[in-house]
């Protein structure tokens, strides 16, 4: 489904060259969820970005059911109706209300009817839990509400995969369960999933993968248990220690 | 601490100051000894009229059928023509049967008509308007060429911004008419306007290229990663919140329109600023005409801020 193949990014910064995303290769399969953690600036939102286009990278290639990202023919916004993104900072569109949030992109993009948007925006918003929502504005929801929404407007586009970045950061303690809820039920219902987060508890309960990545390279690799029982490298042993 | 101060004293303060200043300005003009003519100066918003009406050929009144306010003259020349002509009853100097030579006046007719100030006004409110939509439009496709990711076109943009605001709106409006208007053969009327729209429009290009910036990046990326394009995510996305974010800015540009349209009469257009001037050459209430004329705009800028006040409190609706 999502193929990385040696991807490095780079950033300029104060006359060195950091390089945020050193070298990356990873697979992931149909259905799988897949969890990235680390300490910050390790690239691991880097690395998601560039799976959507959003960060672009100087040499490697990503591959997302077929089409490739590094090709300069490849439509970059045919990938992205693949691929659903929800932000650390939910970016709802403040100037829409919650429906219009979910029929907007349906519309404009997928080239919907409205009736056709709404009925999907409807159906989705029930299913985060937020149907009674619909003619409120953002700024009127709280934050967990408001990553709820977002998650049902990257659903509405119907993608393949789902890409998750840090969704529960910004959030109150107390309204983290009702996201993750919602991502939980995503993940049974059998979505490629790629969530970077410090959630250790939705990682160890959901992950089919972790992957652990310091500065810019991915250290180590293996199923929740393996992770969170027995890791083998030195660096994980350590990040684990201080979150757990 | 008191939580609720006393505001009396201040309003009192205020009341007393205002009087001053007007009590100083009197004093002022009672000094230079000067007669204050307010009544000269209504009959130039506007006035009565008396058109007189000539017969148009050599013949006789026919009939006159006479009613409250007009008469309606039948005539009837030398040549069997018949024509009819209506005047004013109080005005009519003919009865019926006349023999009348081509050119005799029959009455007048007297109808209201605006004066030079209000033609002025008028002349400046479209003026204002036609620029102020052009200005909008060339602004915002100036301010979406200054944030392009193309080096030419981004550069043309910042070119034109630093040429237009690093000279006089005069001397642009002179440029406008002596060598533009020569060189394209352009009237007075597209040359003020022209020179108008292009001045506001780098002023509203800097405020939409603020706005647009001012919208945070992740409006953006929430955008395309919905797989909508840039022109789209602009369109539905940015915009209208840079818009909305700007509309403070864009009310203070307009009104700056309307007050720099003024400068359009050192090229003989006649707006509110040469009506003006052309009543105190006819008057000589000098005072008089300019404090009218500053009221006049006044009101004008006014009412276009309570336009763009209404406007903030709809677009607020979603904060």
């Amino acid at each position: 489904m999502i193929k990385v193949e040696n991807v490095v990014k780079t950033f300029q910064g104060r006359g060195q060259i950091v390089r945020a995303v050193d070298d990356v290769s990873l697979e992931i399969s149909k259905g799988e969820v897949v969890v990235i953690i680390g300490p910050s600036g390790s690239g691991k939102s880097t690395c998601l970005r560039c799976m959507n286009g959003l960060e672009s990278f100087e040499s490697g290639s990503i591959c997302i059911d077929g089409l490739n990202l590094a090709d300069r023919r490849t439509d970059i916004n045919r990938v992205r109706r693949e691929v659903g993104m929800v932000f650390q900072q939910f970016n709802l569109f403040p100037h829409k209300t919650v429906l219009e949030n979910l029929c907007l992109a349906q519309q404009v993009v997928h080239g919907r009817k409205r009736s056709e948007a709404q009925q999907k925006a409807r159906a989705l918003l029930n299913k985060v839990g937020l149907a009674f929502k619909e003619d409120e504005y953002p700024s009127r929801l709280s934050g967990g509400q408001q990553q709820r929404v977002a998650i049902a407007r990257a659903l509405a586009m119907n993608p393949k995969v789902m890409l998750f970045d840090e969704p529960t950061s910004a959030l109150d303690p107390e309204m983290v369960g009702e996201v993750l809820d919602v991502m939980k039920q995503l993940a049974a219902e059998g979505m490629t999933m790629v969530v970077v987060t410090h959630e250790m508890g939705f990682a160890r309960e959901v992950a089919d993968r972790v992957l652990f990545m310091d500065q810019g390279k991915i250290v180590e690799e293996g199923t929740p248990e393996h992770f969170f029982t027995n890791p083998q490298e030195d660096r994980t042993k350590l990040f684990l220690n201080q979150v757990l | 601490m008191q939580s609720q101060k006393a505001l009396w004293p201040w309003k009192l303060l205020l009341a007393a100051i205002i009087l001053m200043m007007a009590a100083g300005i009197w004093g002022a003009t009672k000094q230079i000894d000067y007669t204050w003519r307010w009544q000269r100066v209504p009959q130039y918003f506007i006035y009565q009229s008396e058109t007189l009406q000539p017969i148009p050929f050599d013949g006789r009144v026919h009939k006159i059928v006479e009613a409250d306010k007009s008469a309606l003259l039948t005539l009837e020349s030398d040549t069997g023509e018949t024509l009819e002509i209506s005047v004013d009853t109080k005005t009519l100097e003919v009865s019926e049967g006349d023999e009348l030579f081509e050119g005799d006046y029959l009455g007048s007719i007297s109808e209201w008509r605006f004066g030079p100030l209000l033609q002025g006004l008028g002349v400046t409110l479209w003026i204002s308007f036609f620029s102020g939509i052009i200005g909008m439009a060339l602004g915002l496709v100036i301010g979406l060429c200054r944030i392009s990711s193309n080096y030419c076109v981004r550069h043309l943009a910042i070119l034109y911004v630093e040429l237009i605001r690093g000279t006089p709106l005069l001397v642009q409006i002179f440029i406008f008419y002596f060598f533009l208007g020569t060189v394209f053969d352009l009237n007075r009327h597209v040359a003020g306007i022209g020179a108008l729209a292009i001045f506001s429009g780098a002023y509203v290009a800097e405020i939409i290229r603020a706005g647009i910036q001012s919208v945070p990046r992740g409006q953006m990326e929430a955008a395309r990663s919905l797989g909508m394009t840039v022109p789209q995510a602009m369109k539905n996305i940015i915009l209208p919140q840079a818009i909305k974010r700007t509309l403070p800015p864009l009310a203070g540009q307009f009104i700056s329109l309307i007050k720099d349209s003024s400068l359009v009469s050192v090229i003989a257009i006649t707006d509110l600023t040469k009506g003006g001037r052309e009543v105190i050459t006819s008057t000589f209430a000098t005072f008089e005409v300019w404090f009218t004329v500053a009221a006049m705009y006044l009101i004008l800028t006014s009412l276009l801020s309570q336009i763009i006040f209404w406007m903030e409190r709809r677009f607020a609706v979603s904060d």
